[in-house]
């Protein structure tokens, strides 16, 4: 057996997780993936009004909590049977790609970029930009004081990028995205009130109608962060995929090639027209996509052979899962669950979604990088953050148009009345991927609540077949030069933009409604 | 560790613009100055962790704007351990945690983002590997620390505790699921390990950027010798939780003329509608919302349209829930109200001198120390 090496807490994702992973000849040889916190969200809706499911689902995360609050309404919405207005399908769409832009934003430059530049190197600045020696001064005095907290300790490695000029441009970036991705939740604030935990959606539309005043606020902001991605989020992405030692992580990081996608963003009232659509790959047989016609939600079932829930949770179909928490199981070691589809673990989140949607700036870039020469093909995490980037700038660009179609004066609202009993679904997509709502209103009260969330895609457990989840693989190979610094590893986990809040937000011993939903 | 980068004069300024920026007294800054400039770098050292937590308090608080993030992080906060912003992982994150509790014993602020659950060893929520302990034979075997271990050991050295955000104060979302993990408010935590400690909370899910850092400037204040915060009941700071929405909405003057919004499509172009139909908590809510507003004033709850679901209340969601109904039917004095009514019975109360304190003694609130001064 290689020598055995625990990471905890992996920090700059959101939540509480655990990477264990076993060395062997300076590579990583295996791995696991571990949720370590609990909390049991679902419970508490039984017996609420169905109109709370937004607000406290919201809660499940902080980092998306439009994302959850968006799924419900559409769960919602299914449930009472609304024809969503066209004003507030389009601002529904607005704020989602709002949240997508601020998300993304700040997963590559405030959780990611910290694992390839060297922000100690912007001490040896010699520039003439003002503003940067403005930065390189803080940082001189911050080394000097001997407190560089947060940004050190961390792990060394030498293939930081470390080149001063480079390194305090880099580093300047951080701190104009964070002002770039609080002006991306102001947007969100305009239609929804404030941001995180929003109010401006309910079942049925939105409360805020579009005006020429609030359409002119959105919109300044958005043309403002184009600018920015085109010119720096994506110019900073070409630049790391440019860098001579990071030119392995193009292939490496592969997460076993499955990818699923539910599709998000409606471009008409039924939801049957998506902007980025659904589908499946299977081993990284990126040209063949099975489309929205094949998609099957029974398709997916859960195991939990590794995960500390009863064997009687085993291997359902998560509207009829069950989630009995048992800490002592033998042979169990995480929170999550391990979801399956069509038995296969599945990569979720912008990769998944480009890689169905292929829009040219994608397709263009794997073959300029020769990604699309190897067969196999491998899709390292290098392509993950690409991908990520490159669906910032489509859906920024979509944005401008959805905005055009606004009508001021129009309806927001289609008033329901709650149905004594009722089914209701809502799939989106989030920034870290696939989403699903369910909802069964029993007595015009909630009597069972359930959601699937993306991190429980990516950072699943091994399942009852001892297959491993899309991180797990993904690690699987990865050099470690040094051990006690397993940079790679945590580079590697990071480009998932995991969030185990979501992912372990579940409870539920008794009230597990068997429901049948159309299959789509 | 080298000499002083900041001078006093450096430190009153910042501290006095971060003051009045977060709508502060004046009479906070000298001891401000004092409690800062006795570190090198003249940042106070802050340990922030996690438990049963969402991260949507540090989310919202990467909203600050006065200070901005780059601000509080570069020139105002020494943060030694954040887990969703630092650059360390695993060991080399938790020797920042263990480097601090042992170097600087009594100067760092703990703070804390969600609860703690208690059940079963605390083993539903952990971070970090706890090194020492032994399996059946006697052997080293690496196993989850939990959060209440690490309570244990970073309270009895921390200055003080912020519980940051209404899950870490009072439980919250969590505490909903208390009786499988046994989910308790830091404060309660921090209590029985050392009564004496020193806690603020926070409310708001999420809580306002400027809530959190300025309860942390007030700790500092309090710590240095200076003027103890004005708390609440709760253990909130009465510089930000010390109105109620209602008292400062600007939509009163329709809740005043029994102006309710029924309909969202029904866009009143002469004035604005009171949301109370829709489920406002306003009434009930003490957060200074409608003057500070959200995500650089851009907007807030009611300003969307949208009802408060008083998410800043210890009663927040359960005791809130049905959040989309109006609050309940009100006694006044012996007279029945319903919301058609409300607004007239309203108006003529707060004339008469009762008013909201009337309204929320009815719903079971304990007014009396809150909203002095206010009718």
């Amino acid at each position: 057996m290689g020598r055995m090496v625990s990471i905890d807490p992996v920090t700059r994702i959101e939540g509480h997780l655990r990477i264990d992973i076993e060395i062997e000849g300076d590579k990583v040889k295996d791995a696991w993936s571990s949720g370590t916190m609990f909390r049991g969200l679902e419970m508490l809706l039984k017996g609420k009004h169905p109109w709370d499911a937004q607000q406290v689902t919201e809660r499940i995360c902080g980092v998306c909590p439009l994302v959850h609050g968006t799924a419900a309404s559409y769960c919602l919405d299914d449930a009472l049977g609304v024809e969503l207005p066209d004003n507030a399908r389009l601002i529904r769409n607005l704020c989602l790609g709002a949240n997508f832009i601020q998300s993304h934003i700040l997963h590559f430059y405030h959780l990611a970029a910290l694992d390839y530049v060297d922000v100690t190197a912007v001490a040896k600045y010699t520039g003439t930009n003002r503003a940067l020696q403005i930065l390189r001064d803080k940082i001189v005095g911050l080394v000097k004081a001997n407190d560089v907290y947060p940004f050190l300790p961390r792990y060394e490695s030498n293939d930081y990028v470390s080149d001063p000029e480079l390194a305090t441009v880099l580093v300047g970036h951080y701190v104009e995205a964070l002002e770039m991705r609080k002006k991306a939740q102001e947007m969100l604030s305009i239609f929804y009130g404030r941001m995180p935990s929003f109010v401006g959606t309910v079942p049925g539309g939105v409360t805020t109608p579009p005006t020429i005043s609030n359409i002119a606020a959105f919109r300044s902001r958005l043309t403002e962060l184009r600018k920015w991605i085109d010119n720096v989020y994506l110019a900073d992405i070409l630049l790391l995929a440019e860098v001579e030692a990071y030119k392995p992580f193009h292939t490496a990081g592969d997460s076993g090639g499955n990818y699923l996608a539910y599709g998000g963003f409606d471009e008409d009232s039924q939801g049957t027209k998506k902007f980025l659509p659904r589908g499946v790959i299977f081993n990284n047989d990126i040209f063949n996509v099975e489309g929205p016609d094949k998609f099957g939600e029974f398709q997916i079932t859960e195991s939990v052979k590794h995960s500390w829930y009863t064997d009687e949770c085993e291997w359902l179909n998560p509207k009829n899962g069950k989630t009995e928490p048992d800490i002592h199981k033998e042979g169990a070691y995480s929170f999550l669950k391990a979801p399956r589809y069509k038995g296969k673990p599945m990569e979720v989140g912008p990769l998944s979604r480009m890689l169905v949607k292929k829009p040219d700036l994608l397709v263009n870039l794997a073959k300029e990088l020769g990604l699309l020469d190897n067969k196999p093909i491998k899709i390292g995490l290098l392509p993950r953050h690409a991908a990520r980037a490159i669906e910032c700038k489509i859906l920024a660009e979509e944005m401008d148009k959805w905005l055009d179609q606004l009508k001021p004066g129009d309806k927001i609202w289609d008033k329901k009345d709650i149905p004594s009993e009722s089914y209701g679904r809502g799939l989106v997509e989030g920034p870290r991927g696939a989403l699903g709502h369910w909802i069964h209103i029993k007595g015009k009260k909630i009597d069972n609540y359930q959601a699937i969330v993306p991190t429980t895609w990516n950072a699943s457990p091994r399942d009852k077949n001892g297959e491993r989840g899309p991180i797990e693989t993904a690690l699987i190979g990865l050099p470690v030069p040094d051990p006690e610094n397993p940079i790679n590893v945590v580079r590697c986990v990071r480009s998932f933009d995991p969030c185990l809040a979501c992912a372990i937000h579940v409870i539920h011993p008794s009230h597990n409604g068997v429901k049948v939903f159309q299959v789509i | 560790m080298n000499g002083r980068l900041v001078t006093r004069r450096d430190f009153l300024k910042h501290a006095g613009a971060t003051a009045a920026l977060l709508g502060l007294s004046e009479s906070f800054i000298p001891q401000l100055a004092r409690a800062l400039q006795e570190l090198a770098s003249g940042k106070p050292p802050v340990i922030w962790i996690q438990g049963q937590c969402c991260s949507g308090c540090s989310v919202s608080l990467l909203n600050s704007n006065y200070p901005m993030v780059a601000e509080l992080v570069l020139d105002k906060l020494s943060i030694r351990f954040h887990p969703t912003i630092m650059a360390a992982a695993g060991d080399k994150a938790i020797s920042a945690i263990e480097e601090t509790a042992r170097d600087l014993k009594g100067k760092y602020v703990l703070v804390v983002e969600g609860p703690v659950p208690e059940a079963e060893g605390g083993e539903y929520c952990t971070f970090g590997i706890e090194k020492t302990t032994k399996d059946l034979l006697g052997k080293s075997v690496p196993k989850d620390k939990p959060m209440t271990l690490w309570m244990e050991e970073l309270v009895p050295k921390a200055a003080a505790v912020i519980a940051v955000g209404n899950c870490a104060s009072f439980g919250g979302i969590p505490k909903a699921n208390a009786e499988v993990t046994g989910t308790k408010p830091i404060s309660e935590v921090v209590k029985k390990i050392d009564a004496n400690k020193p806690v603020i909370n926070v409310g708001g899910c999420p809580p306002h950027p400027d809530w959190v850092v300025g309860t942390v400037l007030e700790g500092l204040t309090w710590l240095s010798g200076g003027k103890k915060p004005d708390l609440d009941e709760h253990l909130r700071s009465k510089t930000f939780f010390g109105k109620l929405i209602h008292e400062n909405c600007e939509r009163r003057a329709a809740f005043d003329a029994g102006l309710f919004l029924e309909d969202w499509n029904d866009q009143n172009p002469d004035m604005k509608l009171c949301l109370f139909k829709m489920g406002c908590k306003g009434p009930v809510t003490y957060a200074d919302c409608p003057i500070r507003r959200w995500n650089s004033g851009v907007n807030w709850c009611v300003g969307a349209n949208a009802p408060c679901h008083g998410c800043a209340e210890p009663a927040f969601y359960k005791d809130l829930s049905p959040l989309y109904e109006p609050l309940p039917n009100v006694n006044f004095a012996g007279l029945t109200t319903s919301t058609d009514v409300l607004g007239w019975v309203a108006a003529g109360a707060t004339a008469a001198g009762v008013g909201v304190h009337y309204l929320l003694k009815q719903l079971g609130k304990k007014p009396e120390e809150k909203s002095e001064g206010g009718e």
